[in-house]
């Protein structure tokens, strides 16, 4: 992410006009997309993961015989341990795993927005320099 | 039932309710802006919005429901427990930030500023108080049972029922009313802890107490024989013979149930009415692999296949369609903040639902036992050793195995259950209506004091609509109509906000193109796809739609979800595409849901960080 933010931040400006500011922070609707890109790309991920597995589970529940009827430890089916008690470390681990991966890619992103902002107000002291530059020239030439 | 009054175990649940209304009281200096009524001032930390978020979900549908569902229907129960749990992952990952960023009050906010029209806000509103009532209707009647399993006696001529459900009523009245959202967040803590340990206790007496109880033993030795239903049937039906037989059901459950068991049955045959009725115990069917028996351990009691999909789909989606959950996630300090609590209420309220449907199974073996042994307590009702009503389990299971105080622990509990939940209801409630209606539309320029106390009318005002509903579900025949009713009629508010709020919000957070329109018609097939099912379902087990014909096929499939959910969403995006009307601040939306620089900024001044719950908001 970070390697492609100078190129994303330069464009990010000269393509649209649309931003919002809060306090010395900008959001551009180029940079949110990228945002949005990324958070979808992982929140997707994860939801397919977690819809797979849990889904499988009435599935093995109405064709596996040996999922659904067969004791292996006392009164135990594999069914009733996994909707018992092992689903609950399935979701453990996911949820965790995704904040992580969702704190270090907000952490990115808004390194990301940041550097779009410093690259926005270079362009506007970069104006603002050429704008009084010629505003002197044309008094001297007077 | 013998009426028996439980002095100590009451006692506990009065210091419980007294702790509760103090807090409202103590809280209630500090509620002085609509901010600090409706979202505690949005400064509620991680751990703490945590467990109010668990103090709200854990309803008397987890507390009394899931072990109840475990009771009666074995795995097919366990699953209302995962599928609970399991519903927080959609929130977390598509749902809990995004929210928090967009900023507002109430979902009825987030579908105004996504879609900028009044119609979607004032339908949202609509389909929050629906979901509400619905979520409402369980908290009653385990109100009800609960009071009549603790003290056995009603007060001013009701019946013990119809007390339990207006104490409670009147109660959570009161404090949210005094309190708002800081008091209700400080008693969703508090109580979430409270049921938490009383569910531990539960757990570690049956392990570690007399009984001795072993998980995978239990579970083999209630599965060496064929799971049994309660049901109910009258002197008439009883003794009709079959006409090649011979034989009448009576003659079979003479062979079937023990001489104690039958003694009630024989002695209404005895008196002859042939409308009396009696509960008998019969053997289940096994509705999923319909040539097996039907056995404690395996699927099948409750559920068909459709069901087991639907039940699934119904319970992961549903949670991010409550709104007393989501208005919880506007307390957050930061998108950040709002997933952190997410991943912490996973852990309470999956150590929670592990333990629940191990009361469930414990409850199956060792109240036989004290009926057999005589010492099973009297304010339920049992038949041949099993309880008639499921949902009575808790405070049956831990007055055996921890006595009074321990039942007083229990049923302490079950009330901080109904009274978070509720009070977590009553609150979106009247949000829904003294927010999104009363502020937006009727006087907009209202000074604060009157939005305040505009919000604490509509309080009342649902309150009452909760204590008629509690006392009308015994009177429509519905607590006999279903074998666990408290976790069924939870399960209905799922499949409701599954269908009515889930495909606006994943739409409207992640599909730019997204219509108003769009929006709109999703929420009517999903909202009342979901509620013509649930009212065919409820048709169906009432006995009014007969076995035969499209309704009574439509009418036996208990959860919708699987039909309406898809539904909502091809709905959403075939007329989005053929509208095409974005917004036409649609890149200004999308940078309020997606945007970083508020949160950003926020950090820079310190916002994020946690300040104290019992501070007022100044401005707003």
């Amino acid at each position: 992410m970070a390697s492609n933010a100078g190129g994303n931040a330069a464009n990010a400006k000269k393509a649209s006009g649309v931003q919002m500011q809060h306090g010395d922070h900008i959001d551009t609707i180029e940079s949110v997309d990228v945002v949005f890109r990324e958070q979808r790309k992982l929140s997707f991920t994860f939801a397919a993961v977690f819809f797979i597995v849990t889904l499988s589970i009435p599935v093995m529940t109405i064709w596996w015989k040996a999922w659904y009827a067969t004791p292996i430890w006392g009164g135990f089916t594999m069914n009733y341990l996994v909707v018992s008690l092992l689903y609950y470390f399935f979701l453990w681990m996911l949820s965790f795993t995704y904040i992580k991966k969702a704190d270090k890619l907000d952490a990115n992103l808004a390194h990301l927005a940041d550097e779009i902002a410093a690259a926005t107000a270079r362009e506007t002291d970069e104006v603002a320099t050429i704008t009084t530059s010629s505003a002197l020239e044309s008094e001297g030439g007077e | 039932m013998g009426g028996e009054l439980n002095v100590f175990a009451i006692l506990m649940v009065v210091i419980v309710t007294v702790f509760t209304v103090g807090l409202a009281i103590l809280v209630r200096r500090f509620t002085r802006t609509t901010a600090d009524f409706y979202l505690a001032g949005r400064k509620v930390g991680t751990l703490a919005n945590a467990s109010a978020i668990s103090g709200d979900y854990l309803s008397a549908a987890s507390f009394l429901g899931v072990a109840a569902a475990v009771y009666a229907s074995g795995l097919d129960g366990v699953w209302y427990a995962a599928g609970f749990c399991g519903g927080f992952i959609v929130v977390v990952l598509f749902i809990a930030s995004a929210l928090r960023r967009f900023g507002e009050y109430t979902v009825a906010d987030f579908a105004y500023g996504r879609f900028g029209s009044d119609r979607i806000r004032l339908l949202t509103v609509l389909m929050v108080l629906v979901t509400s009532l619905f979520y409402m209707a369980p908290q009653m009647y385990g109100a009800g049972t609960t009071w009549t399993v603790l003290v056995g006696a009603g007060i001013f001529g009701l019946s013990p029922y119809n007390t339990g459900v207006l104490v409670v009523v009147a109660i959570i009245m009161f404090y949210v009313a005094v309190g708002g959202m800081k008091a209700t967040t400080l008693n969703q803590i508090f109580q979430f802890w409270w049921l938490f340990v009383a569910m531990f206790l539960v757990v570690m007496f049956a392990f570690f107490g007399s009984h001795r109880f072993n998980y995978p033993a239990a579970l083999e030795e209630v599965t060496a024989e064929t799971h049994l239903d309660v049901k109910t049937m009258t002197v008439a039906e009883l003794t009709a013979e079959d006409p090649e037989t011979g034989l009448a059901p009576i003659d079979e459950l003479r062979e079937q149930m023990s001489p104690r068991g039958l003694e009630d049955i024989e002695a209404a045959i005895e008196a002859g009415d042939p409308e009396a009725s009696v509960p008998v115990t019969v053997p289940a069917t096994n509705k999923l692999h319909e040539l097996r028996d039907m056995f404690f351990n395996e699927p099948g009691h409750r559920y068909n296949a459709f069901d087991q999909f639907s039940m699934v789909m119904a319970l992961v989606l549903g949670t991010a369609g409550l709104p007393h959950i989501l208005n919880r996630y506007y307390t957050n300090p930061s998108g950040a903040a709002a997933r952190r609590s997410t991943f912490w209420v996973l852990v309470f309220i999956g150590l929670f639902y592990i333990m629940a449907p191990i009361a469930g199974l414990a409850g199956r073996l060792i109240i036989d036992d004290a009926w057999r042994a005589g010492t099973a307590p009297a304010n339920a009702a049992y038949v041949d050793g099993i309880l008639v009503r499921s949902d009575a389990i808790m405070p049956t299971i831990a007055q055996i195995i921890g006595g009074e105080w321990l039942m007083g622990a229990v049923a302490a509990g079950a009330f901080a259950a109904m009274f978070s939940t509720t009070g977590g209801l009553l609150i979106a409630s009247a949000s829904a209506v003294g927010h999104d209606v009363y502020e937006k539309y009727v006087n907009p320029d209202a000074p604060e004091l009157r939005r305040v106390i505009v919000g604490k009318i509509a309080v009342m005002f649902f309150s009452l609509l909760a204590l008629a509903i509690g006392i009308g579900i015994p009177v429509i025949g519905l607590d006999q109509a279903y074998p666990a009713l408290i976790a069924m009629m939870v399960t209905w508010a799922f499949a409701f906000g599954a269908g009515a709020f889930v495909p606006l919000l994943l739409t409207g957070i992640w599909w730019r193109q997204t219509t108003e329109l769009g929006a709109i018609s999703g929420m009517v097939v999903g909202g009342g796809g979901s509620l013509l099912f649930i009212f065919l379902n409820v048709l169906k087990q009432l006995g009014h739609l007969g076995d035969t014909g499209v309704l009574a096929f439509l009418g036996s499939l208990t959860f919708p979800t699987l039909f309406t959910f898809p539904a909502a969403i091809l709905t959403v995006i075939i007329v989005s595409k053929l509208d095409g009307r974005l917004p036409k601040n649609v890149d200004e939306i999308w940078m309020r849901i997606h945007g970083t620089a508020s949160e950003r900024h926020e950090r820079d001044l310190g916002l994020h960080k946690v300040g104290g719950m019992l501070s007022s908001t100044k401005d707003e």
